[in-house]
């Protein structure tokens, strides 16, 4: 596989992380501006636990997603009786003071020799612990999508479980799923915490494939794309936001014909789809039709009603 | 007095795949007051606000005074003289009672006209007059309703459409609504009245309409019929009449 | 110490002339539409550019730059209008609330996207200079200093905002505009034609917002390719700051940001500016989401719907 290939993929697999964020907070029925945060948090949680504090890989990984979690619980708690528009908003205002605390961030340490560490605008430079044990490119693609893999396993199987079901009935009908007993407040914050951790996770991996962050790359952008995965593949299954990044880092990205028009031909095809598919192509509606044609048809069950 | 009011002939009108009207067909005799009743979820708030423009119809026939109105935009319609008092009033709680019955001449011109209007109207509903400066949204329920009322008759409405007049109010208020309809339709105005009501509704109907499950099952002049045969047909329907 | 802060204070009033006009837009496109659009900023970057290519190409200037700005604002805006948002005209039935609201937005966020690329791929440069709105001295007030263009863009944003009350207030669009922000059902009902109310409104906001972009433009002296997030996100927390869905709430929450911004930097230089104005608007969020003008209206309809 060429070089370029493989970047395209590695980068579809560390953006999955964000969409996947995204998509665990709509499904749930919040909107967030702000999931780039943990993205970036993760990054230099990562970085500094391998690059200054010389813990393995899968430790500083963990790191990175306890940090993510917990940020995102600092920002859910105040928020969690915030709902629609103000909510994004806010989660918007947390994001950037995450973004612009980087930029002020300093922390320096000597190693081997080299003062390493998160610089402020210069950004966390050294990040080399992948680097350095000689991992080639093809074998780190391998692990993200190992690790992306599992994460999906799990998701999906938390949806079918009673869990993933009360987080679709709060994002459906938040007074309805109260009036049925579910904690609502709790299970958000839950959700807050599971997509920070998950935003994390793929922000440390993000950080140890570029070998250098800086606050630039967590900004409002991040956001509003990892937002439009999740959307525009669909909110009806845990796939939706993988399509969503396979359809834009990977089709568009990689198809070298649209190259300095890509923004014009995905933004409009965003906007026509989105026109006639409010929820995403993956939504509720195709989701439950899919699973019926695997099912064995019973005779004399019409059409029924739509879903949603 | 030229022909029906209303004529509505197999209208048909559906949520996504849900019919909510299966082929309704009923006639408004103009000057009358005719009255729809039914069960909840029979369809007949679907009925009101397909024939008021503000839900578009898949099939069917509506004809207000001879005109084919089935649907055309909302505005249109309230142009040619029909207006709603919707189910749950829809008053506009920001806005003062008086800034509500501007509102509710919207397509008219007449300056002076209007402000006569609004001085009648404060005249037949004296509780509205006394709240003129308040925003809608401090009303109480009757007088959300009185004011849903006023403002519909700011168009001028030859035919008035009145979604559940009644709900949610004590006795006096609804007696108070009631008097009224009787006033406005010994006016002249032709009235199209949903009720859960059935026995109030049925003292003042010159004919009325059973609907069921998106269809019309009855058809009568309540006062041909005995009342409790009418009333029992409205509460039970015909099919375990 | 005190000629400081009054200077400041003078600044920041001035600086947020700008902001409020862009929050005013901002608050009517929500006010009628209830959904965000995110590529408001983005038509006004628009409006800016195709000014500049219009000083460039053919020498326009002066007022015919503004008219330029305008008219590109109003153009894309009605682009983004027609893609994204003309379905909210609908009648009721035709489109549930929640789902179509993420999805106009995101839409608009498209939108946005593809502006910004269509704007870099006509001038490729990172920043281009914008004639400026005038070139001579700031006027000397005793110990204090006031830049003409900042006293010119205050004297519009009364301006538009004055013209907006009347609007509003004085005229029968006014009226069909205020029962349509009130309620959209009841709006139908008294016989409002609710899209072609949509339509007008959306022009308008984007008219407000052009110039606000030709008076933002010509007060820096240059345009970016990041005027279009840059406009977007202060218009969208000077709404919020005000109270969201109030016109006179963008005035206050644009005056607000302004003196924010102004004095933050004062006190503790450029780099943690920003962060108090978004830390600001955080505790905003928690602690008053209506705003800081939510009238109890507008606090009630927040706590029933969100």
């Amino acid at each position: 596989m060429d070089a370029y290939a493989v970047g395209v993929l590695t980068n579809m697999g560390l953006f999955a992380f964000v969409a996947l964020s995204a998509y665990l907070l709509l499904v749930a029925g919040e909107m967030s501006f702000g999931q780039q945060a943990f993205f970036g948090v993760g990054a230099y949680a990562a970085g500094v636990g391998t690059a200054l504090w010389a813990l393995p890989l899968w430790l500083a990984l963990l790191l990175g997603m306890a940090v993510g979690a917990g940020t995102a619980l600092l920002v859910g708690l105040p928020t969690v009786r915030l709902r629609g528009l103000y909510f994004a908003m806010a989660t918007l205002a947390a994001a950037e003071m995450v973004r612009i605390f980087f930029e002020v961030f300093r922390y320096r340490r000597e190693v081997a020799g080299r003062l390493v560490g998160p610089d402020g605008t210069q950004g966390f430079q050294e990040i080399r612990w992948v680097f350095e044990r000689g991992i080639e490119p093809l074998g780190y693609l391998g692990l993200i999508y190992a690790i992306l893999g599992l994460l999906v396993l799990g998701l999906v199987l938390l949806e079918r479980a009673p869990l993933g079901v009360a987080v679709r009935m709060v994002g459906e009908d938040p007074e309805l799923a109260a009036v049925l007993g579910v904690d609502v407040t709790r299970l958000k914050l839950g959700v807050a915490a599971a997509a920070g951790a998950v935003a994390a996770l793929g922000g440390g991996l993000y950080a140890h494939h570029n070998t250098y962050v800086e606050p630039r790359n967590f900004d409002i952008m991040l956001g509003v794309h990892s937002l439009a995965y999740a959307l525009v593949g669909g909110l009806g299954t845990v796939m939706g936001p993988l399509l969503g990044v396979g359809l834009d880092v990977g089709l568009l990205e990689g198809s070298r014909v649209v190259r300095g028009y890509r923004m014009i031909v995905f933004g409009g095809l965003v906007a026509l789809l989105l026109l006639v598919r409010p929820r995403g192509l993956l939504d509720e509606a195709t989701v439950h039709r899919l699973g019926r044609l695997r099912r064995r048809p019973r005779p004399g069950v019409p059409g029924g009603a739509p879903a949603g | 007095m030229a022909g029906p009011a209303l004529e509505i002939h197999d209208l048909v009108t559906a949520y996504g795949a849900i019919e909510a009207l299966k082929g309704v067909s009923l006639t408004v005799a103009d000057g009358s007051i005719t009255c729809l009743l039914g069960p909840n979820g029979a369809g007949k708030t679907t009925l009101m606000l397909t024939t008021a423009g503000l839900l578009r119809p898949r099939r069917g026939s509506i004809r207000f005074g001879g005109e084919e109105i089935a649907g055309r935009a909302p505005h249109a319609i309230v142009g040619r003289g029909l207006a709603l008092v919707p189910e749950n009033r829809l008053v506009f709680p920001a806005m003062t009672v008086t800034e509500n019955l501007r509102a509710g001449a919207y397509q008219r011109r007449d300056r002076a006209a209007i402000a006569r209007d609004i001085e009648a109207l404060y005249a037949r509903f004296p509780r509205l007059s006394d709240r003129a400066a308040q925003p809608a949204g401090t009303l109480s329920g009757g007088e959300q309703q009185m004011l849903a009322v006023a403002r519909a008759l700011m168009s001028r409405p030859r035919l008035l459409l009145m979604d559940e007049p009644s709900l949610g109010l004590g006795p006096l208020v609804v007696e108070e609504i009631f008097r009224i309809i009787r006033e406005l339709n010994q006016e002249g105005t032709t009235i199209l009245l949903v009720e859960q009501n059935a026995h109030l509704a049925l003292t003042v109907a010159h004919h009325f309409y059973l609907m069921e499950q998106g269809r019309v099952t009855f058809s009568g002049d309540p006062r041909a019929l005995a009342e409790d045969e009418v009333i029992r047909r409205a509460y039970l329907g015909s099919a375990r009449g | 110490m005190l000629v400081d802060v009054v200077q400041n204070t003078i600044d920041g009033l001035l600086i947020g002339s700008s902001y409020a006009l862009l929050a005013l837009g901002f608050t009517l496109i929500f006010g009628v539409l209830r959904r965000l659009n995110l590529a408001y900023g983005p038509t006004i970057m628009l409006g800016a550019y195709a000014a500049t290519w219009a000083a460039r190409e053919i020498g326009a200037e002066g007022l015919a730059l503004a008219a330029i700005t305008v008219a590109g604002a109003v153009l894309g805006g009605a682009y983004v209008e027609r893609l994204c948002f003309a379905r909210r005209g609908g009648l009721r039935g035709a489109a549930t609330a929640r789902g179509p609201a993420i999805a106009s937005m995101v839409a608009s966020f498209a939108l946005w996207m593809q502006l910004e690329e269509v704007v870099t791929l006509a001038l490729p440069r990172h920043l281009y200079p914008f004639p400026p709105l005038y070139a001579g001295a700031p006027l000397v007030l005793g110990p204090f200093l006031l830049r003409v263009e900042h006293l010119v863009t205050l004297a519009v944003a009364v301006l538009v905002a004055g013209l907006l009350a009347g609007l509003l207030f004085g005229t029968r669009f006014g009226l069909a505009v205020r029962v349509v922000v009130d309620d959209v059902e009841g709006a139908r009902c008294v016989g409002v034609n609710v899209p072609w109310v949509l339509v007008r409104v959306f022009a308008l906001a984007s008219a407000v917002g052009g110039v606000a972009g030709y008076l933002i433009a010509a007060t820096s002296g240059q345009v970016t390719p990041m005027l279009g997030m840059w406009s977007t996100l202060k218009g969208l927390i000077a709404m919020m700051l005000g109270g969201l869905g109030s016109l006179p709430g963008a005035v206050v929450g644009g005056l607000a940001l302004g003196l924010i911004e102004v004095h933050s930097q004062w006190y503790v230089g450029p780099s943690y500016r920003d962060l108090i104005a978004y830390g600001l608007l955080f505790l905003c969020l928690w602690l008053r989401p209506a705003g800081l003008l939510a009238s109890p209206a507008a606090r009630a309809r927040l706590a029933a719907t969100g």
